[in-house]
């Protein structure tokens, strides 16, 4: 597959996950922010919600099993699950949390545990789908440089 | 988020004249350029905050709460550790004049208006983006004291 084809599909992949609601134009303002001096800004910048919305699941699950359900502590989590899923523009993952806080504040342990797994479901589409995305990654303008000078004699 | 003037850049060696032109071109130009303090608990806005910030020429220092802001600025009992040479001075630890920008991911007006009365300069409502930032920048540069 040559470079221009490569791109395009990048493109296209990128163009889809904004149109079905995976992404949102906070993800266009983290690639915005990635420059020479950043090249890998948005897969750090990924990377790490990736790592802190796994350890915020675990936490929901832990304390959705307790026999006495502590609701600020949850709404905490969910809280933060949001702000974070909202700073990568994480759109559908964002939108489940809102849900998800209604049901602490109404300490509705059913609508809580449904949320859960709605928001693990989102989490882990839009975790391939960016990890997807990355193997297609745009290459960088040294990147072309060098490949152009393979393919020359 | 606060913002303080650049500190002085001490330096430990005796430079050669050339590379003391460039040094004190960069010191210069330090000088100019803001130090903020953006105090956030999520490692991601901490992440895009910084980079949020350099974008726009700003110099950064990240902490993950209010306590290790306080810490950083010396205002919790520890002498203050925002500088490595002993050499360096605060002017007393009057931060009152340094502007204070709030972030957050909720629009509540009740807390806006308390933060705003309370002495904010200014609120900006996450998730961030750099036109937020290019829009607060001329404010906040006529907010500071002219000494």
């Amino acid at each position: 597959m040559d470079l221009v084809q490569l791109q395009r599909q990048f493109v296209d992949y990128r163009t889809s996950l904004y149109h079905e609601g995976f992404l949102d134009e906070q993800f266009t303002q983290l690639q915005e922010l990635q420059d020479e001096n950043n090249p890998d800004f948005v897969v750090e910048v990924v990377s790490l919600f990736f790592e802190d919305s796994e350890r915020l699941l675990n936490e929901l699950a832990r304390a959705l099993e307790q026999q006495s359900i502590d609701y600020k502590r949850i709404d905490a989590h969910v809280h933060q699950l949001k702000g974070s899923s909202s700073s990568i523009g994480a759109q559908r993952v964002q939108k489940v949390c809102i849900a998800f806080r209604n049901y602490c504040e109404e300490q509705n342990v059913e609508g809580c545990l449904k949320c859960l797994q709605q928001v693990r479901h989102e989490y882990s589409l839009v975790k391939t789908k960016l990890e997807s995305l990355f193997q297609v990654r745009l290459p960088c303008r040294r990147e072309i440089f060098f490949l152009s000078k393979m393919v020359l004699p | 988020m606060e913002l303080m003037k650049s500190e002085n850049i001490v330096q430990d060696r005796q430079p050669q004249p050339q590379e003391e032109e460039e040094i004190m071109q960069q010191e210069e130009e330090e000088e100019q350029r803001f130090h903020v303090l953006a105090v956030d608990d999520s490692v991601i806005d901490r992440k895009l905050l910084e980079k949020l910030l350099k974008a726009s020429s700003y110099q950064v220092t990240c902490v993950e709460s209010g306590e290790k802001a306080l810490e950083y600025l010396g205002l919790l009992h520890h002498s203050s550790p925002a500088s490595s040479s002993s050499q360096h001075h605060h002017q007393g630890s009057s931060w009152k004049d340094v502007p204070v920008v709030v972030m957050s991911s909720e629009n509540v007006p009740s807390r806006i208006s308390m933060c705003l009365e309370g002495g904010a300069e200014e609120f900006m409502l996450k998730p961030l983006q750099l036109s937020d930032l290019h829009k607060i920048q001329a404010h906040l540069l006529k907010s500071l004291p002219h000494s």
